[in-house]
Parts: C-alpha cells; sequence; structure tokens
C-alpha cells in the first residue's frame, strides 16, 4: 500500500512498546483531535456568532435554541473545548510522569507547556464569549488579576480588553483574541511541536541497544490505531453533545462590575480558591506565574532521567519532578474540589 | 483490527441516528415580532393558549417580553424564564417601572394621564401611609397625623405638592420602642399594593397593579398562596368590579385593641348585605353601581401627591353627580378627540361616548364619562364593569328638602337608606 497524506505525518515505524495505549493514553493524538474538532465547529459558529454586547449572548441562544443542529454544533465545541483541557493536561502529565522532557526533547516540551497555556486562554477566551450572566466572574474578577500586577498591569488590561474597564470592547478583543490571535499562536506552536516530535526522534524510547522489545509497529498500524480512536471518541463527542447541553444563563444586558455569586470556568477554580486566601496579585497572578516557571524549568533544573529508563512509567530517575507535580496537581485538585463544595454551600 | 474499525463506525452510526432523534423531538418553535420591539421572540412556541391580556395589548404589538422580560430567544423553559421581571407578575410595584413604564405607557406626561406609575407608587394604596401615621400617632410615636413613613420609601418627583409631603421613608419596625407597633406591623402590613397576601381566602389578593386590574376568580384563590400573590389569570382591565375591590376592602376588620386582623364571620347571601359594617346604610346607587362607578382613578390611584390618609384623597359626593337644591352638577361637552373621557370610553367601551356629548365633571376637573347628559336634563350612567344602564335626575327641581350645608352622605341616607 501506497503512504497517503496521513500516513506521511507519521514515521514509518515506531517501537510497539511505546505506541501502547498504557504508555501514551493516546493523548497527544486526542489533543490534536480535539483542535481538529473544535477548529471545525467554531468555524461554523462564526456564521451565527454575533461579537457585539447587545447581540452576543442572542447569538449565543440563536445557535442553541434555532439553527438547525445549532445547539449540537455549539455543545460539539463546548465539548471538545472542556475535552482539550483534560487530554492535553493528560499528555503534559504523560510526559512529565514518563521522563519523556529530557534532552534531546526539553525544547519540544516547552512548545507543549506553551500549547497548554494557549489551549487554558483559548477556553478561558470562549467562555467569556458567552457574555451571559455566568461569566461575569471571568469577565470581572479574572481579567480584573491583569490589572492586580504593579506597575504594568494596567496596560496590559487595557491591552487585553480594549478600556480600563469591561465594556463594548471587551467582547470584540475576546473574540479577536478567541478567533485569531491565540488560534493562530496555537496552530503555529503546535505544527511546530508535531514537527519537533520527529525531529527529536519519534516517541521518546530508550536506545536501541537497551530495548527490551525489538517490535516496532509500521505507520498503517498507527494511523489505524488513531482512525479507531477519532471515531470512539466521536461517539463520545456526539453522546455529550445530545446528553449534556453547554451551560448558558441569561444574555448579559448590562455589563458593569458587579460579580454576585459568580463561579470561575471550572479550569480556573483553583485560582478562585487562591484568591479567597489572600492579596489578587500574589495569589492569582505570582503563584499561578510560578507555578508555569517551575514546569517550564523542569528539564533544566531538575536531574534528567537516563535514557535506558526512558519509554516507561515513572522511571527512577526522574523521581524528584514526580514527587512535585504530583503534589502540584493533588494541591490544584483539593482546591478545586473545595471551590466546588463552597459554592454548593 | 479492521473489526474494532468497524464496531466503532457502527457505534458512530448509532451515535448520529441518537443525535437526529434527541433533535427531532425538540418543539417546533412559534416566531413572534411584535410590532413595537421588532425583535422575534418565541414565547408563543409553549404559550400558543394563553389568551390575550386585554384588547390594548395586543401580542401582535406588544408580545411578551416588553412586559415581561425574559430570554426572548430560549426555548429551555427554566432559561427562558430566568430573567423574567417579577416572575409571574411583572406588575408587581417592585418592578413596575421597568415592566409597565415608558413614556408612551404608564410613566409619560401627567398633563395627558400618562403617569399612572407614579401616582400609584405615591398613593395611600402603596405607601398604607394613613394606617402607619393613625397608629403611630396612636401609640405616641409621633406628635400629629401626617404621614411621615410609608411601607415603601416614596417620593413626590414632579416637584409640586399640594399636601405638602414630599417624601416619605420605609417605615422601620425595629426602631419603634412600642410593642403594639412591633405587634401593627408584624401583623397589619398586609393589605397595601406591595404585600404578600397571608394565607387563607379572607387574604387573598394580587400584588401591584393586578390587585385591581386582574380580574380574580374564585378558582385563583387556592394557588394565590402557594405563588405568592400572584395569579395565573392572563388578563388585564379597565372594568374592575365591586368583587375585585372587596378583596381587600371588605374582608374583615384590623382591632387595634389586640392589633390582629379579624376576618369577617357573616356568610352573605346577596350583594345588599355582603359588607362587614352591619351599622352602615346604603342609598341603591352605593349598592347596585360598582365602587368604580363613583370613585374616580385619582381616588382609587393617587392624583401624584403624597396624601397622609384616605380621607384627603376622597372626595366623591352624593352632589358630584346629583348637584344640590340650587345648583346642577358640573358638566362639560367633549369638544377635543385628545379628550381623557373618549380614551377612557374607547378602553372599556360600554358607552359609545362622542365628540358633543356632555357628562359631569367632578369638583377635581375628572371627567365621569359614563354619566351623560340626556336632553331632558336627567342623567344616564352606564356601570363599568357590567354595562347596566341607569338614569337619574339631579336634586334640582325635585321634592328634596335637604339642607344647603348638609351635603354628607349620612343627610341624604336619612331619607334614601335602604332597608337591609
Amino acid at each position: 500500500m501506497r503512504p497517503s497524506f496521513f500516513h506521511h505525518l507519521h514515521p514509518p515505524t515506531i517501537p510497539a512498546r511505546q505506541a501502547r495505549l498504557r504508555y501514551t493514553l493516546g493523548a497527544g493524538g486526542l489533543s490534536v483531535y480535539m483542535v481538529l474538532m473544535v477548529a471545525f465547529t467554531g468555524i461554523l459558529e462564526m456564521f451565527f456568532y454575533i461579537p457585539t454586547p447587545q447581540q452576543a449572548g442572542p447569538s449565543i441562544q440563536m445557535i442553541t435554541f434555532l439553527v438547525p443542529y445549532g445547539a449540537i454544533l455549539r455543545n460539539l465545541h463546548y465539548w471538545a473545548a472542556q475535552l482539550l483541557v483534560i487530554v492535553a493536561g493528560l499528555h503534559m502529565l504523560r510526559v512529565i510522569f514518563t521522563g519523556a522532557y529530557a534532552p534531546p526533547r526539553q525544547f519540544n516540551y516547552l512548545l507543549g507547556l506553551a500549547l497548554f497555556v494557549l489551549t487554558l486562554f483559548l477556553d478561558f477566551s470562549g467562555y467569556v464569549l458567552r457574555w451571559d450572566e455566568g461569566v461575569r466572574w471571568a469577565l470581572v474578577a479574572g481579567t480584573n488579576l491583569v490589572k492586580s500586577i504593579p506597575m504594568i498591569g494596567p496596560s496590559i488590561y487595557i491591552f487585553v480588553m480594549g478600556s480600563s474597564q469591561p465594556g463594548p470592547a471587551a467582547v470584540t478583543r475576546f473574540y479577536t483574541w478567541h478567533i485569531f490571535g491565540l488560534m493562530l499562536f496555537l496552530f503555529a506552536i503546535g505544527v511546530w511541536h508535531i514537527f519537533r516530535v520527529r525531529r527529536d526522534g519519534g516517541i521518546a524510547a530508550p536506545p536501541p541497544e537497551l530495548r527490551r522489545d525489538p517490535q516496532r509497529i509500521t505507520r498503517f498500524e498507527l494511523v489505524r490505531r488513531e482512525g479507531l480512536f477519532a471515531i470512539l471518541t466521536t461517539v463520545a463527542l456526539l453522546l455529550l453533545a445530545t446528553f449534556f447541553p453547554a451551560p448558558l444563563a441569561p444574555a448579559m444586558t448590562i455589563v458593569g462590575s458587579q460579580v454576585t455569586d459568580a463561579r470561575a470556568p471550572w479550569f480556573f477554580l483553583w485560582v478562585q480558591e487562591l484568591l479567597r486566601l489572600g492579596n489578587a496579585f500574589w495569589m492569582g497572578v505570582v503563584i499561578p506565574l510560578f507555578l508555569l516557571i517551575f514546569l517550564a524549568l523542569i528539564p533544566y533544573i531538575l536531574p534528567s532521567p537516563h535514557p535506558e529508563e526512558l519509554g516507561e512509567w515513572f522511571p527512577r530517575s526522574g523521581r524528584v519532578a514526580q514527587v512535585i507535580v504530583g503534589i502540584l496537581v493533588l494541591g490544584i485538585l483539593i482546591l478545586t474540589a473545595l471551590a466546588i463544595l463552597q459554592s454548593k454551600v | 483490527m479492521k473489526r474494532l474499525i468497524l464496531v466503532a463506525a457502527g457505534l458512530l452510526l448509532a451515535a448520529v441516528l441518537v443525535m437526529f432523534w434527541a433533535t427531532s423531538r425538540r418543539p417546533t418553535s412559534i416566531e413572534l415580532i411584535p410590532s413595537l420591539t421588532d425583535k422575534p421572540e418565541y414565547c408563543l412556541t409553549c404559550h400558543a393558549d394563553l389568551p390575550e391580556i386585554s384588547a390594548s395589548h395586543p401580542v401582535k404589538t406588544f408580545g411578551c417580553v416588553i412586559c415581561h422580560g425574559g430570554e426572548r430567544l430560549a426555548l429551555d423553559a427554566d432559561l427562558a424564564h430566568s430573567s423574567m421581571r417579577g416572575g409571574r407578575n411583572p406588575a408587581s410595584l417592585d418592578v413596575v417601572q421597568a415592566s409597565c413604564g415608558s413614556l408612551n405607557c404608564h410613566s409619560g406626561d401627567p398633563i395627558k394621564n400618562r403617569d399612572h406609575i407614579q401616582r400609584v407608587l405615591t398613593s395611600v394604596q402603596a405607601t398604607y401611609a394613613g394606617a402607619i401615621a393613625n397608629v403611630r400617632y396612636t401609640f405616641g410615636a409621633q406628635p400629629d397625623l401626617k404621614a411621615r413613613q410609608a411601607v415603601n420609601a416614596a417620593e413626590d418627583l414632579d416637584g409640586q405638592s399640594k399636601t405638602g409631603i414630599l417624601s416619605l421613608s420605609k417605615f422601620d419596625p425595629t426602631k419603634e420602642t412600642n410593642p403594639a407597633l412591633q405587634m401593627f406591623a408584624a401583623n397589619c402590613l398586609n393589605c397595601h399594593l406591595s404585600a404578600a397576601p397571608k394565607a387563607g381566602p379572607e387574604y387573598a389578593h394580587l400584588e401591584g397593579c393586578p390587585a385591581c386590574h386582574t380580574p380574580l376568580t374564585d378558582a385563583d384563590i387556592p394557588t394565590l398562596s402557594q405563588i405568592q400573590g400572584n395569579g395565573k389569570t392572563h388578563r388585564l382591565t379597565t372594568a374592575v368590579s365591586y368583587t375585585q375591590c372587596n378583596r381587600c376592602h371588605n374582608r374583615g376588620n384590623y382591632d387595634l385593641k389586640d392589633m390582629q386582623f379579624h376576618p369577617r364571620t357573616g356568610q352573605p347571601t346577596d350583594r345588599l348585605h355582603d359588607y362587614y359594617q352591619p351599622m352602615t346604610q346604603f342609598t341603591r346607587c352605593e349598592w347596585t353601581l360598582d365602587c368604580i362607578d363613583c370613585h374616580t382613578r385619582q381616588e382609587a390611584m393617587g392624583d401624584g401627591d403624597i396624601h397622609s390618609n384616605q380621607k384627603d384623597i376622597q372626595y366623591i359626593r352624593c352632589k358630584t353627580c346629583h348637584g344640590t337644591l340650587t345648583e346642577l352638577p358640573h358638566t362639560y361637552t367633549i369638544s377635543n378627540s385628545e379628550d381623557i373621557a373618549l380614551r377612557l370610553a374607547f378602553l372599556n367601551p360600554v358607552i359609545d361616548l362622542k365628540i358633543g356629548d356632555t357628562i359631569i365633571l367632578t369638583e377635581k376637573g375628572e371627567p365621569l364619562w359614563t354619566i351623560r347628559q340626556l336632553p331632558d336634563g336627567s342623567f344616564e350612567q352606564f356601570s363599568k364593569a357590567t354595562g347596566q344602564r341607569f338614569v337619574f335626575r339631579p336634586v334640582m327641581g325635585s321634592g328634596c328638602q335637604q339642607n344647603a350645608d348638609q351635603q354628607e352622605s349620612r343627610y341624604c341616607h336619612q331619607c334614601h337608606a335602604v332597608k337591609r
């Protein structure tokens, strides 16, 4: 069989042991699939969404209730975006917990981290574009975090929001960031990231002479597995989109600056919970930023996993990174759980 | 592997079919673009069976959202209803300005009689200022009977006041030291326009404008306490029957001794006996007509000024319609198509009023638009609630022997009261 375009995106063969689902979780491939799904549904939504303060909320209701299959379209966009955060996060944790960030892959690890941050910003901006009563926290408290940065905060805020407080310009800014600014970077860095996977020698594995299992699978087998996974994911997305509608609240009529019992989007609940503990700048900006810087520095400051230990979960030589990241993830999960419990009381 | 992919493809087909099936179960939407808002709304998708609320608020013109609020495009009941004003009752006084008020609706020019909301908000029916002032005076909390406080703070905004009272602060029982006043607050503040009624049929009434303008049927009453004073009836009328007034004004009495409400005990058998004050005397017109056939819009809904009690605003007397031995009732002849009398007759067409008709004018200049002078000098009156026609003559030229300075109803009752 002659390789097709899709086959050519893959190396001719890859080590069978590292191609197993229990090793990769399929998370990297799923992330690519989710990005494509989000982009496809997002482009269709652009035909109906009207990015003005008066029309944004109503046009979302239009998509949800009146456009044929609009609800499915919007729900697919929503669920693919939420699952993207999860599978991209899992992909990152897989890379950390298998030590795959070790040289020569340390730069691609940084690209991946950038993609994850872009994904969070994309999700956040998409959430705000709902422009309904449910997004007030994100629009007001969330963006105010930017303002809390000493000296440069207010300028960055105006750069992001278009004015000194949430107003008509904000919806245009968020729209442009969401579908153009952030998306452009996501695609550019995404392509670079995938290119670097092959340039850095494909999936992380021990040197050939140290491999326990010399077997390899072909790109044809790999594409078949990916296809199977894509179909099953589509089934899951369709069922989610059919039976679990994306959240929607009354359209926001007055933007104002009042935040009443509003909640952050789920992936930032831990930040909202941190904010309860202290100063907005330290809790909402410095701590998340330090977390990000620490993650970025893992391949550079922590002991590198030994090459012969690559291609397996939890290599001994990567313990320090595994324990620290494990604790951080646990902390984020606990803070998220606390935030959910608090808002239920 | 190929078999797995086939199975997965089968699952995908099934998921697509499930999605089509679930989507096809959604109701077909019904669009309405009211001429006043020019924005599509889809409330009729579920509410097509609701009767038109009144002839003057046709749904094709107004739609639903302009009055009720809500999410006009949402086809999910919870979301669609989530931003409705006042729940079931957009005309409760806390939201009435947003629902019914606009310059061309009910908060317009006082000269054109379009200031209904401002008048009602300062009227004694909304402020309850008279009762509060009287009880506070009685228990020594204020030095005179002048109103100072109301159930909700009120302000006379038009800058002119014949009573001199420009604002009322909110009555706060926690600041009262006399326990009687605290009991009054606990037991007696439930018959003003923004009060949620207490449980029990004797208290049942609607809030805000619908307290008078939405006819409450006996079938509504059991549901009322469950939905907090907001009934299910979708109707507005200016033909307010006496039974509507009786919801509040004929259900029992408050007693200053124990600061409690005592529901009436009698079971009336006919309208003449359907009144809780056994000592009160009535002439025939007082129990055959409806309350609003005599009591004017200003008396019921306020005149824009803040008054200290009900008596200050009530002014209709027997002589308003019947005149005295030496004077005929005031009348005027309608000459202008913009005359308020013609507008009122259009809203409640019980009389074929037209330019050139002569109708009675009250002492304060309000037209009694259902009372028209006939060529022989007598008057015909049409009941606003029933359309029934009555004819009466003025006192002048009759055998009446009243004293010129005895015009209160009790003097008329001496001869004209009916036997009860």
